[in-house]
């Protein structure tokens, strides 16, 4: 019986061993084949159909290269995009990866440092001069350009100007303000209207990434993995502001993404500082057409601050898989090269991209009758300009999950260093 | 399977026989034996491939860390990290609080529930079993979202409470620590307690009636018989039950995320939303996600040897 047993452990260690020798030659046979190879069809991934999709469709349209190749593109939920990428890229095996995928910019960082070899640089293909500063940061690594800058993630205050009116103030008040003198205004506004300011939701910090943005500041220091949070002035300054506005009691807390729309859109608080994205959620309220205004994002109290600042954002990747020449020559022809696209995409979707030239377009001129004919594009993309650049470095979301849990010992009367001490020893233990 | 099988081919063989096994004959017995062999050598084989060969490959892993593709071994690194991770040893007490508490709550709630659906007096009995096993039916998803919802700051629980007087103020169920562990023990609860009441139904059914009769002429009330009867008649059943119970609240998983999504801050992530986000969310590190894998395994084999012994059964 012993003898059988073990005939029966080698044969099945036999094939054991046999399906994972197989498999790596599969990895290797799929990663070795560098050198230029024609492919007819290339496969993107996005996972907006009304947003980054459709970019891709019209992207399609404008291609003005000569490059003979079918571009197939794919929907996946964002979510499905980073666990495929993660699990296909780790595994070693380029089987059934896409030439072309969007990577929110937050997330790029980790993808380039994960997977070191899977991406295919772009440094020779964009000029980089062309497109906003902050993008260029968070999507080269180590010199090399591998990200194609796709839309801008600007931040902006939509504000309600009949609410502020009716509380004493115009528009120009709340143009170019600190976080302090917003939540002064915010204090009146509740006051006169009894409508909250803004809101805010405790499991995101979103508010919190957005204000230190606006000094240059992140999470973690320029070496994109060290913990930058105890000690850090622009993180305590932005904790201190957060803690007055719940003190101030001119917040609504929302759980989740629904209840955030469903805040401006029934009318219940007077701004809504975010990333530009939200303009067509804003819009959605057709009635409300003509009280909102966008003006340039508030900062913080602090030397060297200023009033411009980023919330997410995504950008094109071309993997290092057969057809990358296809993805890239494609990128370069639409989204790297084509001012006119740009026009189109503002008209059609309302996707702001990063890119300079563009600017100059009729279509970003055009004034926005739903913000009382600002206009608006114009505004965004110059203020895109002014974004510092920060690079955002790996552990984004690791330490926001972190941090959350010491606002909320914050927000509960723990001392703030103390606080900043503890997430920022948490940090290091866990990102080791 | 396949020890049973083999046993069983030894047990047929005549006495005599097997005192005078030569060499040869042994061949002889693995000759016979390999019909039977066959049938199961497939999926032995499919079960080592695709569940031990990962499993050990899992193990491997957890030995090892790094970004991505980037990993190297790190000895007993992981392990130690282990102990100083603050959000690893949170998940693990949010997990073990769920199952202290819903396991047993729910595991009491099914045997109630079979028991009085069990009863040959009651009316529209297909009707109740229904009305209870169907939230088994019910996407995961899809019940987490309504039960968020309904726990919304909004939803109807805080309009209910408000207007019958309970409360003067709306409470945020999911953004206060206490409660949102609390909605997710509900939902988990209402989820999960027809699905065990099955089997309870199921085993009742085999419960000889002469014996409750015997019972009621010896003069036992109904909880006598409750306690006395069923529950010890029902012993293998409910020890299964909580043993698969005990399982899947170890695992848990969708209700987090799609409810809380482990907030506010950690006060509800699980021990597999951390191994997901460890994988996907933040930089993969996948060493360290499969050190933190194999805790759950750890911890299951260790329940279950504890729900034995507790039980009583010897193997």
């Amino acid at each position: 019986m012993k003898k059988f047993y073990l005939m029966l452990l080698l044969v099945v260690g036999m094939v054991v061993l046999a399906a994972c020798s197989s498999g790596d030659e599969e990895a290797s046979g799929g990663s070795g084949s560098e050198g230029s190879s024609d492919v007819d069809t290339i496969t993107a991934w996005a996972w907006d159909p009304a947003f980054n999709i459709a970019a891709l469709e019209h992207a399609k349209e404008a291609y003005n290269g000569d490059g003979e190749y079918e571009v197939n593109v794919i929907e996946n939920a964002q979510d499905d995009i980073i666990q495929k990428l993660n699990t296909g890229l780790s595994s070693g095996t380029t089987n059934g990866m896409p030439n072309i995928v969007l990577i929110e910019d937050y997330r790029a960082q980790s993808f380039l440092q994960a997977y070191p070899d899977a991406f295919h640089p772009l440094t020779d293909v964009i000029n980089s001069d062309d497109f906003a500063d902050y993008k260029i940061a968070t999507t080269s690594f180590e010199g090399e350009q591998y990200g194609l800058p796709f839309d801008s993630g600007v931040a902006a205050l939509y504000v309600r100007t009949d609410y502020l009116e009716e509380a004493g103030y115009t528009v120009e008040d709340v143009t170019n303000i600190t976080w302090q003198e917003y939540i002064e205004i915010g204090k009146d506004v509740k006051e006169t209207t009894g409508k909250n300011m803004l809101t805010l939701d405790p499991n995101d910090l979103a508010q919190v990434r957005m204000m230190i943005q606006t000094n240059g500041s992140w999470y973690v220091e320029e070496d994109g993995s060290t913990p930058n949070l105890a000690g850090n002035e622009t993180l305590e300054k932005a904790f201190e502001t957060y803690k007055e506005m719940m003190d101030a009691d001119i917040a609504k807390i929302v759980s989740d993404w629904s209840q955030f729309v469903g805040a401006f859109n029934s009318g219940d608080v007077a701004s809504v500082p975010t990333g530009n994205w939200i303009t067509p959620s804003v819009k959605q309220a057709a009635d409300q057409s003509g009280n909102w205004a966008v003006v340039p994002m508030p900062r913080l109290d602090m030397e060297g601050a200023v009033n411009a600042s980023n919330l997410g954002g995504s950008s094109w990747y071309v993997l290092n898989v057969d057809g990358k020449e296809q993805a890239a020559d494609f990128l370069l022809n639409t989204f790297g090269s084509n001012p006119d696209l740009y026009q189109t995409l503002v008209k059609e979707i309302g996707a702001l991209g990063t890119y300079s030239p563009a600017a100059e377009g009729d279509a970003y001129a055009v004034e926005d009758e739903f913000f009382g004919g600002q206009q608006l594009i114009t505004d965004l993309s110059t203020w895109t300009d002014e974004i510092p650049a920060v690079n955002y470095g790996l552990h984004t979301y690791a330490i926001e999950d972190i941090l959350v849990t010491g606002m909320q010992d914050y927000l509960n009367g723990a001392e703030l260093t103390t606080v900043l001490e503890n997430v920022q020893g948490q940090a290091e233990a866990q990102l080791k | 399977m396949s020890q049973q099988a083999s046993k069983k081919a030894e047990v047929d063989l005549p006495v005599h026989y097997k005192y005078q096994e030569t060499r040869r004959q042994k061949t002889g017995v693995f000759f016979r034996r390999k019909i039977g062999w066959l049938f199961v050598i497939v999926s032995i084989i499919a079960i080592t491939i695709f569940n031990f060969y990962p499993m050990v490959q899992a193990f491997l892993l957890s030995f090892q860390s790094g970004m991505g593709a980037n990993l190297e071994y790190v000895g007993f690194n992981n392990w130690q990290r282990l102990f100083g991770d603050p959000t690893f040893i949170a998940a693990l007490t949010n997990t073990s609080i769920y199952l202290l508490i819903q396991v047993p709550l729910m595991i009491v709630l099914a045997l109630f529930f079979s028991v009085l659906l069990n009863d040959p007096k009651l009316k529209f009995k297909g009707f109740f079993r229904i009305a209870i096993f169907l939230p088994c039916v019910t996407s995961l998803v899809a019940y987490s979202v309504v039960f968020k919802y309904l726990f919304g700051i909004d939803g109807i629980i805080n309009q209910f409470l408000l207007n019958f007087g309970f409360i003067s103020q709306t409470i945020n169920f999911l953004a206060d620590p206490f409660w949102a562990k609390v909605v997710i023990i509900l939902a988990i609860t209402w989820r999960w307690t027809g699905y065990n009441m099955i089997f309870y139904l199921a085993a009742l059914q085999n419960v000889d009636k002469s014996i409750y009769e015997a019972a009621r002429i010896d003069g036992a009330n109904a909880f006598q018989q409750f306690f006395q009867i069923t529950v010890p008649m029902l012993k293998p059943i409910i020890l299964f039950t909580s043993i698969t119970s005990t399982i899947g609240t170890l695992q848990i998983f969708d209700e987090i995320v799609n409810i809380t999504n482990g907030g506010p801050g950690n006060a509800t992530i699980s021990i597999s939303q951390y191994i997901y986000n460890l994988s996907f969310e933040y930089t993969p590190d996948f060493g360290y996600a499969s050190t933190v894998s194999y805790v759950i395994v750890i911890l299951v084999v260790i329940l279950s040897i504890i729900q034995f012994r507790v039980a009583g059964e010897k193997k």
